[in-house]
């Protein structure tokens, strides 16, 4: 059982400009049992903080850390039946990769044979065993990465701790670590608990994710529920690539009546949206649900908008199409069979079952 | 061929050429420059201890010949004789070795304990005790030389002992803030590693800061060593013994009312040249990387 708790914990930095710094704010979570949780934000969002007081490597200024049902706040971090896998590696420099895997094992007095037993495993795992005489200087990014977890494996902690592991891989090592990560989570079955600052490593690696920002937690969700249903402007603005457009605009009736066009609002949504009547809200849509009409079999007779594109990107597969609503510019995403052109004049659906509105002072959903 | 105007390619291949040509006269002129300054000043250094070597092989009267002789014409070994058979220099030269030894291992020991403590442990008042002592060093070893003494003859009772000699010159403040820096470029993740790989704080320090400080603790080595064995004064004031003298304050005692004994000093100087430029080649390795310290990333 290796069930991560945050019970109300806040971690305050004093700062020698700012004074103190909130860097987590009331933190309430629970990582479940052998799940993969991916923390998500921004950089300073309090993201790494909160993963290195799980670790032990900074103490809450209040609030409570619980680890598999024991308190462990005042629990060293070689106590807590965790490992961690740095962001830079933190490979021991001037020991040779058997070394740096057996070090923590030493340290807790394992009898030889074990260490040796384990090391072989881990190695075996990650395909390392021709690197084990080298130095880390020796080794590429990928490799180093591939000890740095090893070091974590060979503990068999209950729970891991990844800080940013992949950041400092070039982007086709990045996809290919990913899909090895998300692997050897199946093949150990331990708790997982990543930071990141990448959404897409989080939407793909995690079975829940935080987002944070500004040391607040923003939503708690599974990949697919953070898209869909996102909490606040925040959230949706973070979460996909590229992010949710926002579009001022005022509801009347079923009404939504932007800078330059009218849009109709399903029915089934128009309940929720009762308060708002009369209101200024910002309309949140993807870019993939503004669709090309020319890819559309049937001829909608609503929500159809006629803007000039600004600029057409070629992505291969796709296009990525921007043009603009009053002053707020708006990125659609299509099939590359649309064969849109910059500056022409195109008729785009925009599918509003899908659409979102949010309050623009609280920046929450409606 | 002719060529009719500027824009015509030819003409461009040709200034370019030309250009060319002149850019690389201009840099081998300016090469000849520089390494012409750098003869002179290797001459400049290199003559000194050339003729410290010589005069040590010279008799009196041809130390003192008018046109001096560059390179002795009668050598001998007599100063060597001398400063060995009546000055005690086997004796200066062990407790030289005593003390510069001594001092330069508990130096480096004690400056890259505060080095890490000030550069990677987080406590109340590091900055705050940090400034006070780097302070301390505008303070000229002058001012503070008469209390020391006091303390340390009047009141330790050290005088003319190796622990009076050595005391003192423990720890400067100079080596912990080399080894402050120094130990700032060194990952602090390294440091949480050792932490969750179960490894005590003194283990953090011993057996992966220390192991990676190596380059540091020698050029730290090496500054401390030279320090101490060329140190003069406080050992002239805290010794009174001839069997106490370091080799410094020994070569002193050829110099006579009315008379100097050069060739003897001479002598002595070489000899305490020696193991300055075998520690130097010895750690060259570490000084020269030392040097470039924070450099080079990675």
């Amino acid at each position: 059982m290796a069930e991560v708790k945050f019970v109300n914990v806040i971690k305050e930095f004093e700062d020698e400009k700012k004074g103190k710094v909130r860097a987590v704010n009331n933190a309430n979570f629970v990582v479940k049992d052998k799940e993969f949780l991916v923390f998500v934000g921004p950089s300073g969002c309090g993201k790494t903080t909160s993963l290195r007081m799980i670790a032990g490597l900074e103490r809450q200024s209040s609030g409570d850390i619980f680890i598999g049902n024991r308190l462990v706040n005042k629990v060293h971090p070689k106590d807590r039946d965790i490992a961690m896998v740095f962001q830079d590696y933190a490979l021991y420099p001037h020991m040779t990769i058997k070394e740096n895997l057996a070090f923590g094992l030493k340290n807790l007095k394992t009898p030889k044979a074990e260490i040796e037993a384990k090391i072989k495993e881990a190695a075996a795992i990650l395909s390392i065993e021709n690197l084990l005489d080298r130095k880390p200087r020796e080794l590429s990014g990928g490799q180093k990465q591939r000890i740095a977890v090893g070091r974590a494996i060979v503990r068999n902690p209950s729970v891991f701790l990844f800080d940013e592991p992949l950041s400092n891989l070039d982007a086709k090592l990045r996809v290919q670590m990913r899909v090895e990560l998300s692997e050897l989570h199946k093949r150990l079955g331990a708790t997982v608990i990543y930071v990141t600052h990448d959404q897409v490593e989080a939407m793909t690696l995690g079975q829940r994710i935080v987002v944070m920002n500004g040391g607040e937690i923003q939503q708690i969700a599974s990949p697919e529920e953070l898209y869909e249903n996102p909490n606040n402007m925040f959230v949706a603005g973070f979460i996909g690539s590229p992010p949710m457009n926002f579009i001022k605009a005022r509801l009347d009736g079923n009404q939504l009546m932007t800078a330059d066009y009218t849009l109709t609002v399903p029915v089934g949504l128009l309940d929720k949206y009762k308060a708002y009547q009369k209101e200024e809200v910002v309309l949140g849509i993807r870019p993939e649900d503004i669709i090309s009409l020319n890819l559309l079999n049937h001829q909608p007779n609503h929500n159809v908008i006629e803007p000039t594109l600004k600029v057409v990107e070629h992505l291969g597969a796709e296009l990525l199409f921007y043009f603009n609503i009053g002053e707020d510019q708006v990125t659609g995403r299509v099939g590359a069979d649309a064969k849109l052109k910059s500056l022409s004049k195109v008729k785009l659906y925009i599918n509003m079952e899908k659409m979102h509105l949010f309050d623009p002072n609280t920046q929450e959903r409606i | 061929m002719e060529l009719k105007s500027v824009t015509d390619p030819q003409y461009q291949i040709l200034l370019d050429e030309k250009k060319d040509f002149r850019r690389k006269t201009y840099k081998k002129i300016g090469l000849t420059i520089i390494y012409i300054f750098l003869v002179l000043w290797a001459v400049f250094t290199f003559v000194p201890l050339l003729w410290m070597l010589s005069s040590s092989f010279k008799d009196s009267s041809a130390i003192t010949a008018v046109p001096p002789e560059l390179l002795p014409k009668k050598p001998t070994l007599d100063a060597y004789k001398r400063i060995f058979e009546v000055g005690g220099m086997a004796r200066w030269f062990l407790n030289s070795t005593i003390v510069a030894s001594i001092s330069t291992i508990i130096n480096v020991f004690f400056a890259s304990l505060a080095g890490y403590a000030f550069s990677k442990l987080k406590f109340p008042g590091r900055n705050t005790i940090f400034w006070v002592l780097l302070s301390s060093m505008m303070i000229p070893g002058q001012v503070t030389l008469i209390p020391l003494y006091i303390l340390v003859v009047n009141t330790l009772q050290l005088e003319n002992t190796y622990f009076g000699l050595i005391v003192p010159g423990m720890v400067s403040v100079g080596s912990i803030f080399l080894m402050k820096q120094f130990m700032s470029s060194l990952p602090s993740s390294l440091i949480d590693a050792g932490r969750i790989d179960a490894c005590s704080e003194f283990g953090i320090f011993r057996k992966i800061i220390l192991p990676m400080a190596k380059p540091g603790l020698a050029v730290l080595g090496i500054f401390t060593f030279v320090g101490h064995w060329n140190n003069f004064f406080w050992p002239f004031l805290i010794t009174n013994t001839n069997s106490m003298r370091t080799l410094q304050v020994g070569l002193t005692s050829f110099r006579f009312e009315n008379l100097q004994d050069y060739g003897a000093m001479m002598a002595g100087a070489v000899c305490s040249a020696v193991p300055m430029i075998i520690v130097f080649l010895a750690l060259q390795k570490y000084f020269l990387r030392g040097i470039t310290i924070g450099a080079v990333k990675g």
